[in-house]
């Protein structure tokens, strides 16, 4: 669709479909603020949309550390940070680790071990989670946030190197030969030349495993049982008390929950889509 | 660039370095959670044998720090809190077992995991003096072939509820005492226009559906299990029937209660949508708090309805503490678990959490204190209690329930009739192999 | 120099590869020995090795039919949904205005919640009482009775489709997004010399060269979809008629304690998706070549 004609039609069109795209994309993140400043005493069937007594309490609960909850919710809050720093950390080098080999050298397996890493992704939570439960007992690796994190990169590095291995595809080889008639040994070629110019895949790559990291729900479940580990979902998803589940707290911590990755997201946004393209375009 | 990546690896190592790159971050847990209690103790050779446990507890069950903290003078134990949804504490009691450990010391064990835990061996038989046992009938609901598997350590059994305003407005006066009674009390009140589906049950596919299913049948028709342990046909359909006719004949339960989880329905309750429920004590408590109920002034408990033979059944779904048998410190355990039982503890969890004692002793001390509402009539819903087990919960009862709570919600969404629900009830539960 | 230039690949994989050995290929080993195993933990004296029993009982018993139906539905909804909504915001999103970097990050947030957290939200959009959708259809007037969203089979098939869509939509839309941006111009303006319109334009340049997203998009989107698990449990409980393979396998291994057939389960969905994975492969995955 290009941009030639700038006709009343196309403008209201334009403003039609944004406001589509809106209601869609914030509409029922909307209606759970909404949830969140009604009093627990006024949600009934017949409350109408608007709460007609709002309130901050949820969220003034939620955020303050001296009060029950909003201890352990900061708490959750501070531990997913944790994990997303570290997922980043750990995983991304080895990402590029495992891109390099995969995009540039010829070894024997290459295409197998590309095969390999790639089917994994097909394997449910569900399928793994028992064995690895008794793996960590064994190796005393629950409620350790290393452990955690590790487990978490077995689950975004398919999609992660694939991304890296496609754009580390479309850099010239010129760059690399260069340096190596230079005298430069493969894996200093990667740290220096090849890595600041692959920063747009990077950090792409950076802003899926924080958000993949983020969602995580089910591991953190069973292998994170304490509160010194438990991330912010699970967090969330736990604010049931015996007498009920306390929908106020759970949509304020809901919204509270979706800030630091969209934070993020507004930040990485451009380098998301660059670093997008050598893999949609390669496939 | 360059800088912000530096930038950002110095943020990161930073943040790495104060969430403490240990192993064993259980160390802040401990910290974190109970304050006074003595966080170091179990690594420091101390003169006193130091030994430390794990709880598994869902988050209504969390004993208040001063509590714990006086527990681990006096004993010298270390309690570390591990506090895990309802739901999730036996898949994860599940899921470790199959490694062959225990994901705590001591865990809740609800009423309904007695006859798989029993089966599969989880939980360790514990000593209880008769005195004991004497002072918490509820203890029958752990018993398994006569051994205790848990102590009780939260009651709840269920009793009946209704709205003063609406009753009022509908011209009754006196309380329903059998549910045909009942449903005409139903149909006045939907007819005066107070309220429009004035009956509140559980008819999602949940298994909170099963409970009401439970609690009918004992209330309206009569035994739910047999005495040799088998499921009593007759009396589960004439609870089908019942509830068949109040939600597609009388249209006297709200059709969207078919999504509702059982706490909805109660905040329905609470929210004054709804005229009279059958639900857990703990509604007491909500119900005359303003700032979870709109209807702290109309509202009040009552004896579920019965029938000719039984003026009032109730039945009791309590909560307890058991010692799992993978533990690896089980002296410990056994010492926490009987004085998380205690009587000051069971006051303490009163206060703190509102937990209703599971020692009759402590209830009828709080009743002459005057700290429990409606006390009457809770204390003569309890003198009402019979076991829906008598035999023991079946280690199937998670399918049985699963069968149930199907077939009933199939039959209120759909042309299916009672004597078909059972039929596929009956099916379900005969191909499961016992 | 020669040895370590050899090695060196492999030694720039081992973490990759000691990691997935050791927690993704051995878990799966374990689990496939679970499978066949007669693993129900309440009867721990009658386990033992049974073969492939798990799976005959499996294949036969109609329950898993109805779920892998079920199942089969909302991924086929989701993927639906994800492309043509996404491909929609992309194109939205493509046309330079000042609100696009706004535009561009509103349309990432849904990726940010939890699928928990967003369970949860939905429910309350389309529960049938408390939910928003009806009470503004109630406002309306339009209905006398509340449309039950959360029971009605197809009814909440198909929202869990919208919810687990709502959720990839903003992968699939970055990816065309990115995709669309780098089509050189001088395409469309070479074509359109010949005199063309808008639709034919799209179809005849745009679609085929969006063939390679469409990996990615299709793959990730499917995954996805399959592993829904949170998202059905809260907006439907464990009903008979609205359960999936993951839900039914849950159910198995969890509820009723049965771990051969849970694992067993699992497998049978693992062998379904990788079926459907070669079906994408060999139809999606061409190389587009263009100046």
């Amino acid at each position: 669709m290009r941009n030639s004609k700038k006709g009343t039609l196309s403008i209201t069109l334009y403003i039609l479909f944004v406001i589509l795209f809106l209601l869609f994309t914030l509409g029922p993140i909307a209606w759970s603020f909404s949830l969140s400043i009604t009093p627990a005493s006024d949600l009934s069937p017949e409350s109408p949309i608007l709460p007609e007594n709002p309130t901050g309490e949820n969220f003034k609960e939620l955020l303050s550390s001296k009060n029950q909850q909003g201890g352990i919710f900061l708490k959750g809050l501070r531990n997913s940070l944790i994990a997303g720093l570290l997922s980043i950390l750990i995983g991304i080098p080895i990402a590029i680790l495992t891109a390099y080999p995969l995009a540039r050298m010829k070894f024997k397996g290459r295409q197998l071990v590309k095969n390999l890493l790639l089917i994994t992704m097909v394997i449910p939570v569900f399928a793994t989670i028992i064995p690895l439960f008794r793996i960590f007992t064994l190796f005393n690796l629950i409620d350790n946030m290393v452990g955690l994190v590790i487990i978490y990169v077995t689950s975004f590095l398919p999609l992660s190197v694939w991304l890296i291995t496609s754009y580390f595809e479309t850099l010239p080889r010129e760059l690399e030969e260069a340096a190596i008639v230079d005298g430069c040994g493969r894996f200093m070629v990667l740290l220096k030349i090849i890595i600041p110019v692959s920063y747009p895949v990077i950090f792409a790559a950076t802003l899926i495993v924080f958000l993949t990291t983020w969602n995580q729900y089910l591991i953190p479940l069973i292998l994170a049982p304490s509160y010194a580990t438990k991330p912010i979902a699970v967090v969330v998803s736990e604010f049931v008390t015996k007498t009920s589940i306390n929908y106020g707290l759970m949509n304020a911590g809901g919204i509270l929950a979706v800030i630091p990755p969209a934070i993020l997201a507004v930040v990485f946004r451009k380098f998301l889509v660059k670093g997008m393209v050598s893999g949609a375009t390669k496939g | 660039m360059k800088k912000i990546i530096v930038l950002m690896l110095a943020i990161a190592l930073m943040v790495t370095m104060f969430a403490g790159c240990t192993p064993k971050a259980s160390e802040d847990a401990v910290e974190d959670v109970a304050d006074v209690k003595e966080e170091t103790e179990a690594a420091e050779p101390a003169a006193v044998e130091a030994q430390e446990i794990t709880f598994m507890i869902p988050p209504w069950g969390e004993p208040s720090a001063e509590a714990l903290a006086a527990f681990t003078a006096e004993t010298g134990i270390t309690v570390n809190l591990n506090i895990v949804g309802w739901d999730e504490i036996r898949d994860k009691i599940s899921i470790a077992a199959v490694s062959e450990t225990a994901p705590a010391d001591v865990v809740e064990v609800d009423w309904s995991w007695i006859g798989e835990f029993y089966a599969a061996g989880w939980v360790d038989v514990l000593e209880v003096s008769d005195a004991d046992k004497a002072d918490m009938p509820t203890l029958t609901s752990f018993m398994a072939e006569g051994n205790v598997l848990a102590l009780p350590y939260a009651n709840d059994f269920r009793i009946g509820y209704y709205n003063t305003d609406d009753f009022d407005a509908a011209g009754i006066t006196e309380i329903p005492a059998d549910w045909d009674a009942m449903v005409e009390a139903a149909k006045a009140i939907k007819a005066s226009g107070a309220c429009e589906y004035p009956i509140g049950f559980t008819v999602s596919a949940t298994e909170a559906c099963t409970t009401s299913v439970i609690w009918m049948t004992m209330a309206y028709a009569g035994d739910f299990f047999n005495a040799d342990g088998t499921l009593n046909s007759a009396n589960l359909l004439k609870t089908l029937e019942f509830i068949n006719k109040i939600v597609k004949e009388d249209k006297l339960v709200d059709p969207t209660m078919v999504s509702m989880t059982d706490k909805e329905i109660y905040g329905t309750f609470l929210s004054g949508d709804t005229a009279t429920i059958v639900g857990p004590t703990y509604v007491l408590g909500r119900m005359a708090n303003p700032e979870l109920s709109a209807v702290v002034d109309s509202s009040k408990a009552m004896l579920i309805p019965g029938r000719a033979d039984a003026a009032t059944t109730s039945f009791a779904l309590p909560e307890g503490i058991g010692v799992t048998a993978y533990s690896e410190n089980k002296e410990a355990a056994i010492k926490f678990v009987e004085w998380f039982t205690s009587p000051e503890t069971q006051l303490s969890l009163y206060e703190t959490q509102g937990l209703i004692p599971t020692r009759n002793s402590v209830l009828q001390q709080l009743i002459d204190d005057g700290k429990m509402t409606n006390g009457d009539v809770l204390m003569a819903q309890s003198a009402a209690i019979k076991p829906a087990f008598p035999a023991g919960i079946p280690n199937w009862y998670s399918e049985m329930s699963a069968a149930i709570y199907n077939a009933v919600n199939e039959m209120v969404t759909s042309d299916l009739t009672p004597a078909e629900a059972m039929d596929q009830i009956h099916t379900k539960v005969d191909g499961i192999e016992k | 120099m020669r040895f370590k230039d050899r090695s060196l690949p492999y030694f720039m994989l081992l973490p990759m590869i000691a990691i997935m050995l050791g927690l993704v290929y051995y878990p799966i080993a374990m689990t496939f020995t679970y499978s066949t195993r007669n693993m129900i933990l309440t009867k721990p004296k009658e386990a033992g090795f049974i073969g492939f029993k798990n799976y005959f009982k499996l294949l036969q018993d109609p329950d898993v039919g109805k779920a892998f139906f079920n199942s089969l539905y909302i991924l086929v909804l989701v993927i639906v949904l994800t492309i043509i909504i996404g491909l929609l915001f992309a194109l939205l999103l493509k046309r330079d205005t000042k609100i696009k970097g706004a535009l561009t990050a509103i349309a990432i947030i849904p990726w940010a919640l939890p699928p928990i957290v967003n369970g949860v939200m939905w429910r309350w959009v389309f529960h049938p009482s408390y939910g928003i959708i009806n009470k503004i259809l109630a406002l309306q007037g339009s209905m006398d009775e509340p449309i039950m969203w959360l029971t009605e089979k197809w009814l909440v098939l198909s929202i869990v489709a919208l919810v687990a869509a709502w959720r990839s939509i903003p992968l699939a839309c970055v990816t065309f997004l990115a995709t669309l941006q780098s089509i050189p111009d001088h395409l469309y303006e070479s074509a359109c010399i010949d005199g063309c319109n808008k639709f034919a334009e799209f179809r005849r340049i745009t679609l085929p060269l969006l063939r390679p997203a469409m990996g990615i998009i299709l793959t990730t989107t499917s995954i996805s979809a399959i592993n829904v698990f949170d998202e059905i449990v809260t907006l439907s409980g464990f009903g008979n008629a609205t359960k999936t393979v993951m839900v039914e396998t849950y159910m198995r291994s969890f509820k009723f304690l049965n771990f051969g057939e849970g694992s067993a389960l699992i497998y049978l969905a693992m062998i379904a998706t990788s079926i459907f994975g070669i079906f994408y492969a060999r139809s999606v995955y061409k190389e587009v070549e263009y100046l």
